[in-house]
């Protein structure tokens, strides 16, 4: 495992992501105001650049006609068809066991940002 | 001339031609020197004067696809060209334009010039900037006299090649008080393009044809059926009888449904023939010779059950393919073209769209007789 050197956290403001290339893969990295995430950049379904989508919160599971947001700043939702993916699991809301997008650890060392690569 | 046919397949063989791109203005400001003073002050107010009222979560306009400095999505041609054109490699790229409400507006005056004035702008700020751009002329159908004179007004330009009609109408396409559309586009050799839009909006029926759905996603789902109400009409109204030489497409309305009406039109036609005796042909003769379908937004069932569909719709006959680049549901020629078997996407990769808009004949393919 390799950790690399992203971003510093007083770079990175709550809602905002920033695109790199790691190993030539392109990534994003994420902070919604409590954690950091890193997320492929590359939509499962047309492979296009999925991070320079909205993080979003959702519409929780509720009955019909009722409506109940929530996992605000937990969501990125694709720039082009809209779908939504959960950024702790990379997993897209419809369909996760069929269509995820790959995440990787993070961690914090020395006010820096680190992407862990297997 | 077979074999002439055969060699020139051969040469198209990895081309693209995108059927539906959507260009627009960078401020609808931009069309007052093409309008007569008496509709400049509506043009501030484009969004009330357009109907456009379903609520759409995910933007029309793709964020990621906009030029910079503040400008929508798909109004900068310069732009459209390197995000578009030159990373997919398209060849030829037709421009569908973004009034698709403007048939569904109360005013049928001032629908008819600000067609007039987005044509215009189309010509001198799109067409220009780069040979691959194909125009296509939008004409309001709520006066077809003045859509006629519309498409006559520019119809003999050499790098237009569609008149685009949306496919949301007062009344079907197939009837009589649209001839004059169909007259002018024969004797101006245009394709005529129904592109979907103003469905349930201004003027026209409802979003679906049990009423008005509550959702964009409700009403996306069930799109198709406007298309399928205008070809269905446009094929018993004997339209391709009385213009034989017509060819339509039928832009960004979803696929999968043309079998099930051609089925359904064929089986009739043996019970009530007797209706529509200027018919010669069956329902579905009329459709693969004279009526062209685009891909995107494609349904995504798995790929064997997609080239399934796109045989049982002759796609090597049929299918277009289209981006409709810049909007948010847009298509990558590599999602699409990539699942279908070689010979199939050489046909709706390039050649179904090349025959279509008689490229070759006009000169204007990259690969063909003339640029």
């Amino acid at each position: 495992m390799t950790k690399h050197d992203v971003v510093g956290v007083e770079e990175l403001e709550a809602g905002a992501c920033k695109i790199t290339t790691i190993e030539g893969k392109s990534i994003g990295v994420y902070y919604n105001g409590n954690e950091y995430y890193a997320i492929r950049n590359v939509c499962p379904h047309q492979q296009v650049e999925l991070c320079k989508g909205k993080f979003t919160g959702t519409t929780l599971e509720s009955k019909p006609h009722e409506y109940i947001y929530g996992r605000e700043g937990e969501i990125l939702t694709c720039p082009w068809h809209g779908w939504e993916f959960d950024v702790k699991t990379g997993k897209a809301l419809v369909d996760p066991d069929r269509y995820r997008v790959k995440v990787y650890d993070v961690s914090i060392e020395n006010n820096r940002v680190l992407v862990h690569m297997d | 001339m077979e074999a002439s046919t055969t060699k020139k397949a051969s040469k198209f063989n990895h081309g693209i031609i995108d059927c539906d791109v959507h260009q627009g203005v960078k401020s609808y400001d931009d069309l007052k020197p093409y309008m007569p003073r008496v509709w400049w002050d509506r043009l501030k107010a484009h969004n009330a004067t357009l109907p456009f009222l379903m609520f759409r979560p995910i933007p029309l306009e793709r964020n990621d696809a906009a030029p910079g400095n503040g400008l929508p999505s798909g109004s900068d041609p310069e732009f459209a060209k390197v995000d578009l054109l030159d990373r997919y490699n398209i060849e030829r790229a037709v421009l569908t334009g973004n009034l698709l409400s403007i048939s569904a507006h109360n005013n049928p005056d001032y629908a008819a010039a600000l067609a007039s004035a987005f044509n215009d702008y189309t010509m001198d700020t799109w067409i220009p900037s780069d040979e691959r751009w194909l125009g296509s002329i939008v004409v309001a159908t709520q006066d077809p006299l003045l859509a006629a004179k519309e498409i006559d007004r520019l119809g003999s330009h050499p790098r237009v090649v569609q008149v685009l009609l949306t496919s949301a109408s007062r009344e079907p396409y197939g009837q009589r008080r649209y001839y004059p559309i169909y007259e002018a586009a024969a004797r101006n050799n245009l394709v005529i393009g129904i592109h979907g839009g103003g469905e349930g909006d201004g003027i026209n029926p409802s979003t679906t044809a049990a009423g008005y759905p509550t959702t964009n996603f409700e009403r996306h789902n069930i799109l198709a059926i406007h298309h399928m109400s205008q070809l269905n009409s446009i094929v018993c109204e004997g339209v391709f009888e009385r213009f034989p030489t017509l060819k339509v497409a039928f832009i960004e309305g979803g696929l999968a449904w043309l079998p099930h009406l051609m089925w359904r039109m064929d089986k009739n036609f043996r019970a009530m023939r007797n209706e529509v005796p200027w018919l010669k042909y069956k329902p579905s003769e009329y459709i693969l010779k004279h009526v062209r379908l685009t891909t995107q937004p494609i349904e995504e069932p798995d790929n064997k059950e997609l080239v399934q569909m796109f045989q049982l719709m002759h796609a090597e006959k049929t299918v277009m393919f289209s981006t409709d680049y810049p909007h948010w549901d847009n298509d990558t020629p590599l999602f699409v073209l990539n699942k279908l078997p070689e010979e199939m996407r050489r046909r709706v990769a390039y050649e179904n769209a090349a025959e279509m808009y008689q490229l070759q004949e006009r000169g204007l393919l990259a690969g063909g007789v003339a640029k």
